[in-house]
């Protein structure tokens, strides 16, 4: 199957408009989240999208509202990164992995960052 | 040139002729010790001056002149050489001590007081070359490397490279040996070349063999010319072992002036029609890179941006506009533009297209279809055939031959003159959204930052801004790429004079990074400015001796690592292949890769070479006290190493 970027992005918009963006954090030391980190490194996501997910080599995933159908395209059929196919990352490891991601707790607020409160100036 | 020896008018060999003129019975007598028969010598000969005698012997009456001529030189043609280099305003000579240029190296020392030129002690030719390069992007001018033409050349080939691609000025001093029989049997042979600047042709502007002292000094003229006429660039002139170590003979060889070449300026008429273009475009985009060499190419580009009102986008070469003011725009803005105006990019189609890397290259314009493009620069008038960094083809629009910051002015002032009334009201609305799209991006940029902000290994935006934190008031300026660090500088610190981003390797060969920022840090010393580099450890691991050459010479220079245990980059390039090839990586990137078992302890690496460390740091918490002990150290003359395991970008 060969999608385009556009295709690509239609499937994900009505994806996450039929299923919602609602992001439900796991609670710590969940063996589903653990067992997802350990695939998140051992699987080398954490080197372009960073151990917390917050980006650097590619985009930030910690924190953006993806429905698991949308997560998976983006890995199955990705547009810049390497493409996933289920023989190297199956379903159930993939939602191990979304769950990680999905657990990744939010940042602290601006405000609560004096070095980068400074910078708003 | 230095007088001592020459008051006489007598060379050496001038000299001992008087003396076997006077017999030699009396150089007997004098050995003898017999005073009346040395005044007898004294009034048929003219004698040395006691100058003449000091660099001869403590007492040469002890020797034959057969002897004199044997064991001793006077005037030799490497004091001359010293004159010459002098006479150009060389700061500094890099250098890792070689035999083939042993010469020069004494007339440096004892001739030249080691001042003006000052040999600064280098581990490895490649980091002597980097240093050099750092220093020139600061400076503004070129400093001197010293190397053997054959084996220093070789291990000094990457660094040159990439000054090559970067379009710094530096001279490359090569020692050889080039006549046969002379040679010593054994190394003077390994150490010599017929064509030893061979190795190097590829990638310097000129270079040359002199076969005099006269031809030296002519040839350094024209190679100080050649590499700081734009497009500036390194040059190679050989030193002769002979003509450094034998004595000036007969007619002392003269200096010639060295006149510098004004850049060139581009064709009024093609400016004139490149300006009617930029003010009927509706969305211009001004792309630079290699533009500007100091703070006046800025205060220019922002002149006609804001003339124009059009966004301007900074590419890696230098720092070309201030990324504070609103104009600052992101590369995206490529894609809106009806107009490009390219200043001095080495890459004009990598700015209108692209090509993924998937298994078919499939090319793609990034671009609108109707974009035109104007390109002024400087980049047709000097490429090489060999090494392929002049990047692909591409037919502007209207090309324009000429330096871009030397060419700014005129634009300008066409711009004003082509700006119609009705154009000119155009521009508050532009003002306007130019402003907000600003503000936005630098709000993005501080969300983003927040993201692993208390993770551990620290977080690169973190590395970032608590550095800013405390140099943010001071007269500072990197000396290292922010590129692999989520350009975290460029997006949230202040960068407004010239000085405070040089860009980075410009070949990408690794190894740059740490002799460039110590380089680059003798050029800020000078200025009184808090030099910073953000050091790479995969990089570090080439020349860590540079750190060493900081120490010795005591060059003030912050260094903060951004030690992601490995070649980083190759990690994601082997995950790509594995996973084009639906094998996968699970496990198994670090092979080839990684820097760990045993992970390299960067901050006893940079103590051992005798610097102030401190590290490895992982806690975040830990890094802003860190800092400011390394920044004690720095303000009393010292390079200070923190060491800081980080996330991967």
């Amino acid at each position: 199957m060969t999608l385009t970027n556009k295709t690509c992005a239609i499937i994900i918009t009505a994806t996450c408009i039929a299923l919602g963006s609602i992001r439900a954090p796991a609670a710590d030391g969940d063996d589903s989240t653990t067992n997802g980190r350990d695939l998140y490194v051992s699987h080398q996501c954490w080197q372009c999208h960073g151990y917390e997910g917050q980006g650097g080599a590619a985009a930030r995933i910690a924190s953006i509202a993806y429905p698991f159908d949308a997560f998976a395209l983006f890995v199955r059929y990705p547009n810049q990164m390497p493409a996933y196919p289920p023989n190297l990352l199956s379903d159930e490891k993939l939602r191990l992995i979304y769950e990680y991601v999905r657990s990744i707790p939010e940042p602290p607020p601006l405000d609560a960052i004096p070095e980068l409160e400074a910078g708003r100036d | 040139m230095k007088t001592s020896g020459k008051g006489t008018g007598l060379n050496r060999r001038e000299f001992l002729s008087s003396a076997t003129a006077a017999g030699v019975a009396a150089v007997s007598v004098t050995q003898a010790g017999d005073a009346s028969a040395r005044d007898a010598v004294a009034e048929i000969a003219v004698m040395p001056t006691e100058a003449q005698l000091a660099m001869e012997h403590d007492d040469p009456s002890g020797y034959s002149a057969e002897q004199i001529d044997d064991y001793f030189v006077e005037n030799p043609g490497s004091d001359f050489m010293v004159d010459v280099i002098r006479s150009l305003d060389i700061d500094y000579i890099t250098t890792n001590p070689g035999s083939s240029f042993r010469g020069i190296h004494e007339s440096i020392v004892n001739y030249g007081g080691n001042q003006n030129p000052e040999l600064l002690t280098c581990t490895h030719e490649e980091q002597a070359v980097a240093m050099a390069h750092g220093y020139a992007k600061v400076a503004g001018k070129p400093i001197a490397v010293l190397a053997h033409g054959t084996v220093g050349f070789q291990h000094a080939a990457m660094a040159v490279y990439n000054a090559w691609c970067d379009r710094a000025p530096l001279i490359l001093l090569g020692g050889n040996h080039y006549d046969a029989v002379e040679r010593r049997p054994g190394v003077e042979w390994a150490h010599s070349a017929l064509d030893a600047a061979s190795v190097l042709r590829d990638y310097v502007k000129w270079d040359d063999t002199p076969q005099s002292l006269q031809h030296f000094a002519e040839s350094m003229m024209r190679a100080y010319r050649i590499a700081t006429t734009p497009p500036m660039g390194p040059v190679v002139v050989m030193l002769d072992g002979h003509l450094q170590e034998a004595g000036i003979e007969h007619t002392m060889p003269s200096i010639p002036a060295m006149t510098p070449t004004q850049p060139p300026v581009g064709d009024p008429s093609a400016i004139a029609e490149a300006a009617r273009w930029l003010v009927a475009a509706e969305s211009p985009v001004i792309v630079a890179d290699w533009m500007a060499r100091d703070q006046d190419g800025i205060d220019r580009l922002v002149e006609l941006a804001e003339v124009l009102q059009a966004p301007v986008v900074n590419l890696r070469g230098r720092l070309n506009f201030p990324n504070t003011h609103y104009l600052s725009q992101s590369r995206a803005q490529v894609a809106k533009a009806d107009l490009i105006l390219g200043l001095e990019l080495n890459d004009t189609w990598g700015v209108v297209n692209t090509i993924r890397d998937r298994v078919h290259r499939i090319e793609q314009r990034v671009a609108r279809q109707d974009a035109r493009v104007i390109s002024i620069g400087v980049n047709d008038q000097f490429i090489k055939s060999n090494f392929q960094n002049f990047q692909r083809y591409y037919a502007a629009d209207l090309s324009i031959a000429g330096d871009a910051q030397t060419t700014l002015p005129s634009l300008t002032e066409a711009v004003r003159r082509a700006m119609s009334r009705a154009r000119s009201r155009t521009n508050a609305d532009r003002k306007m959204r130019w402003q907000e799209s600003h503000a936005k991006r630098r709000a993005d940029a501080l969300d983003a930052a927040r993201y692993a902000w208390n993770a551990s290994p620290v977080s690169t935006a973190r590395l970032y801004m608590e550095l800013w934190q405390q140099v943010k008031d001071r007269d500072w300026a990197m000396v290292s790429e922010d590129r692999q660090q989520s350009s975290w500088a460029r997006r949230l610190w202040s960068l407004e004079k010239q000085y405070q981003y040089i860009g980075g390797a410009g070949g990408a060969g690794i190894g740059y990074g740490a002799p460039a920022a110590v380089g680059a840090a003798l050029a800020h010393r000078a200025e009184g400015r808090l030099a910073i580099n953000v050091q790479r450890d995969g990089d570090m691991m080439y020349v860590p001796g540079a750190f060493w050459t900081a120490a010795h010479h005591r060059i003030p220079l912050l260094t903060v690592t951004h030690n992601n245990r490995g070649y980083h980059q190759e990690f994601m390039h082997l995950q790509r292949m594995a996973s084009r090839r639906r094998r996968g990586m699970d496990g198994s990137a670090w092979v080839g890769n990684a820097l760990r078992d045993p992970e390299p302890n960067l901050a006893r690496i940079a103590s051992g070479m005798g610097c102030w460390s401190d590290g490895p740091i992982s806690e975040p918490a830990d890094l802003a006290p860190a800092i400011r002990r390394a920044l004690d150290v720095v303000d009393n003359g010292e390079p200070a190493f923190v060491d800081v395991v980080c996330q991967p970008r």
